[in-house]
């Protein structure tokens, strides 16, 4: 079962509010000048069609209000009415360049069935301004062609009435490209009618397999692939309201509600999920996401609760003229065995030794990228010995020690506390030049070397060779000031290889 | 009734009000005993808020750095992970925290989580909630300087977290600010000192420049003692202790007052130039 929406958008250029009467042709601009793309109901009965050039319409009414066609803008607020279109069925798609396609097979009762899921959309659709047509058809071919030439703009096609339904409709109905539209209408055959009877062979020898495909999609007779806009989710919970809702407590009402139902359906499935999303549907077209990852599967509603209600201070704002559907839907799930369920005490999942709750509120709170475990990276560059990797990631254990040993290949040399991510220039004065300095100046504040140590010798990675990377052997030495502070001061680039005078880093601080 | 159980009744009475947890639990000893003698649990305190200020502005790293020995030490008593929570621009000022420094301290990096936040009222935001999570081992928060945020109710807030699930919580202060009281259990001011020569002379050490450098030394004072006794912890430590830190053992040591001289030999046949640490190479050589 689907549907199918074929919109013609009404807009003023730049929110101009503009006059019922008052004709107003869209154009864009191409190698052979410029044609109309669309048009106003008024404009349409002065006699103009897409694809008209301008300066033939402009021949005829000189007065014709004309503006830029925003072919992506447009496209943008159709994925947006498509996204908003999910508030009906899961499965939405974009039919470019003006349509949207709703799989609603099994969502129709609960809109008080076909007839009534058309009511409403109708009526949302022009509340929005925009002009539709609208169809539901048993396949996704029928309910497009009907959608867009079918005398009645609402209709909704039973099985049994497809094929006389469908008879009727021009052979552009079954979304064909121009050159065989052109080469059928030139045999005479303009109607689907017409080909509904004639031999198959024939056909399918002249004009290639795709006309009869499209025919038999429409009729149902093979099988249409639906490609909906986002990815089917498992598992889900939808409600909706009887009035819009705008304030915070009720939000937190309709989530308590939403994730007692999801947690119902993953402990179904023996699932917990990674990565949920709540949506909140707008009353006036649009939708707020509110994305959640977890760093382990966990269905607890509490705990989901807890953490979607931590981040409706934005989504508060965004209210506009009220909620009036919300969805919580679990877009990445993983095992998760039943357990038994405890007394529902944080403090006791803690005795557990279960920082996962947690982990989810501090990422939930920081970001993912902000809240990290360092993990040991086989690199002997000290910069990219260690990386800090998202607790979402990974919470593996490492054997920090062992890597410390193969990355220092066995040095007794300590690496510093602090490590500055790009090693800062400074200035020496060195008693011999491969020794270390005797003295140096970083950050305006000269220190006079009291101890030193090294070199420890680190050459490139040159087997990787990373773009803009320094390809000079660095010679590292750990520096005492006198007043017992403690540097990592390297020297990038040997003397003795004839290079330009190598320069001085300091790449960290010691305890 | 004697008045031993007198006192025992009216602590509990105090921690009921208090809301704290009576149970006892066990301070970290931190190895050398004029230090331990100090701390009138004889130890640091678990499940209580210390605070960390570098002595002068350039002590960051060694405040850190002495922070995260105590850390290993109540790591090693303590299972769980480390909340290590600290402004995002920190790494631009200071360094990024270097899990292989952290190693070479004698801690397990594996056991640090790290947070960086944009606003001080955020790192205290996470704390409070660290504390409140058992398994974990301690909780540390890295302050701007000019952190408002963190005043006397706030830092009541985070000991009285802190006592309830015995999580152990640190604060890095910018500077010590004399004006400002807080809740914490204990204060610590930490400036860098010279280390003193390595006993062996370390690979690529330098004759004119020692030995090379030894392990970490610092000058730690406390500078508040909550539960101390008059007299205990102020006139045990006059001038601070020079503490060094032994990441072999996990413990800290205080080098005897000898050590700080050069060794005997380094005035033998070799002439080898005095290796006292404060001692300017430029002087030495």
């Amino acid at each position: 079962m689907a549907l199918t929406t074929a919109l013609m958008t009404a807009l003023a250029p730049h929110g101009q509010k503009l006059r019922e009467d008052e004709a107003l042709v869209l154009v864009t601009t191409s190698d052979s000048g410029q044609h109309i793309t669309a048009l106003n109901r008024a404009a349409e009965q002065l006699g103009f069609l897409p694809g008209m050039a301008l300066a033939d319409a402009r021949a005829i009414h000189p007065t014709l209000k004309v503006g830029h066609a925003d072919l992506a803008g447009d496209h943008r607020s159709l994925v947006r009415l498509a996204l908003w279109c999910q508030c009906y069925s899961p499965f939405t798609r974009v039919d470019a360049p003006d349509g949207v396609s709703l799989d609603i097979t099994g969502c129709a009762h609960l809109f008080g069935g076909e007839a009534g899921l058309l009511d409403m959309l109708a009526e949302r659709l022009g509340g929005f301004g925009l002009t539709a047509r609208l169809a539901i058809a048993p396949t996704i071919g029928a309910a497009w062609g009907l959608a867009r030439h079918a005398a009645s703009p609402r209709l909704a096609v039973a099985r049994q009435d497809l094929r006389a339904c469908l008879a009727p409709l021009p052979i552009a109905a079954l979304c064909l490209d121009a050159t065989t539209l052109s080469a059928l209408e030139k045999l005479g055959l303009k109607r689907i009618g017409d080909l509904l009877d004639k031999p198959r062979a024939p056909l399918a020898a002249r004009f290639g397999p795709f006309v009869l495909r499209r025919l038999d999609e429409a009729l149902g007779h093979e099988e249409a692939s639906f490609g909906p806009l986002s990815p089917p989710v498992l598992h889900s919970a939808t409600c909706r309201f009887a009035e819009p809702i705008v304030t915070r407590e009720a939000i937190e009402v309709a989530i308590d509600r939403l994730t007692r139902d999801l947690a119902i359906d993953l402990e179904h499935a023996a699932k917990g999920a990674r990565r949920v999303e709540l949506r909140l549907f707008r009353v006036d077209g649009w939708f707020e996401a509110l994305p959640l990852a977890t760093s382990t599967a966990t269905r607890d509603p509490r705990h989901l609760a807890r953490l979607l209600g931590e981040r409706l201070d934005r989504i508060e704002d965004h209210a506009g003229f009220g909620f009036e559907a919300a969805s919580l839907s679990a877009l990445q799930v993983e095992e998760l065995a039943g357990r038994q369920q405890d007394l529902g005490d944080e403090a006791l999942a803690g005795a557990r030794g279960d920082i996962a709750p947690l982990l989810d509120r501090l990422v939930n709170r920081f970001g993912a990228r902000h809240v990290t475990r360092p993990q040991p990276y086989a690199s002997y560059i000290p910069e990219r010995a260690a990386r800090a990797a998202s607790v979402l990631k990974s919470m593996r254990s490492h054997d920090w020690r062992a890597h410390a040993r193969v990355v220092q290949d066995g040095a007794p040399f300590a690496r510093p506390l602090f490590l500055f991510a790009v090693p800062e220039p400074v200035t020496t004065l060195a008693e011999v030049p491969d020794g270390p300095p005797t003295r140096f100046e970083w950050r305006r504040v000269a220190h006079r070397v009291a101890r030193a140590e090294g070199p420890e010798r680190i050459a490139p990675e040159w087997w990787l060779a990373p773009a803009g990377a320094s390809r000079k052997t660095r010679d590292y030495y750990r520096i005492e000031d006198e007043a017992g502070r403690r540097f990592w001061l390297f020297r990038d680039g040997l003397y003795e290889r004839g290079e330009d005078v190598p320069r001085w880093f300091i790449h960290g601080v010691f305890a | 009734m004697s008045h031993a159980f007198d006192i025992e009744i009216l602590r509990r009475r105090i921690a009921a009000q208090e809301r704290l947890t009576p149970i006892k639990r066990p301070a970290v000893a931190l190895g050398p005993a004029a230090l331990d003698a100090a701390l009138p649990e004889h130890g640091l305190a678990t499940g209580a808020l210390h605070e960390l200020v570098p002595a002068t502005h350039g002590d960051f790293a060694a405040g850190i750095g002495f922070g995260f020995c105590l850390l290993a030490r109540i790591a090693r008593s303590r299972p769980g992970q480390i909340l290590w929570a600290a402004p995002a621009h920190l790494g631009f000022r200071e360094g990024g925290l270097y899990p292989l420094g952290l190693a070479a301290l004698g801690f397990d990096p594996d056991r640090l989580i790290q947070i960086a936040a944009r606003k001080s009222i955020d790192i205290l935001w996470a704390l409070e909630e660290g504390l409140a999570h058992a398994p974990l081992a301690a909780v540390v928060g890295v302050l701007p300087e000019n952190a408002h945020d963190y005043d006397f109710s706030a830092s009541r807030r985070l000991a009285m977290r802190a006592a309830r699930q015995g999580v152990t919580a640190f604060i890095f202060r910018g500077r010590e600010n004399p004006g400002m009281s807080t809740a914490a259990e204990t204060r610590w001011s930490v400036a860098s000192l010279p280390s003193l020569p390595a006993p062996v002379p370390a690979m690529g050490a330098r004759p004119g420049l020692g030995f090379g450098l030894g392990a970490p030394r610092w000058q730690v004072k406390l500078t508040k003692c909550k539960k101390g006794t008059p007299g205990g912890w102020l006139s045990n430590q006059p001038d601070g202790w020079d503490v060094e830190w032994d990441h072999e053992t996990l413990s800290f040591r205080l080098p005897a007052p000898l050590a700080d001289r050069a060794p005997a030999w380094a005035h033998g046949a070799d002439n080898r130039p005095d290796d006292r640490p404060g001692t300017s190479w430029a002087e030495a050589s």
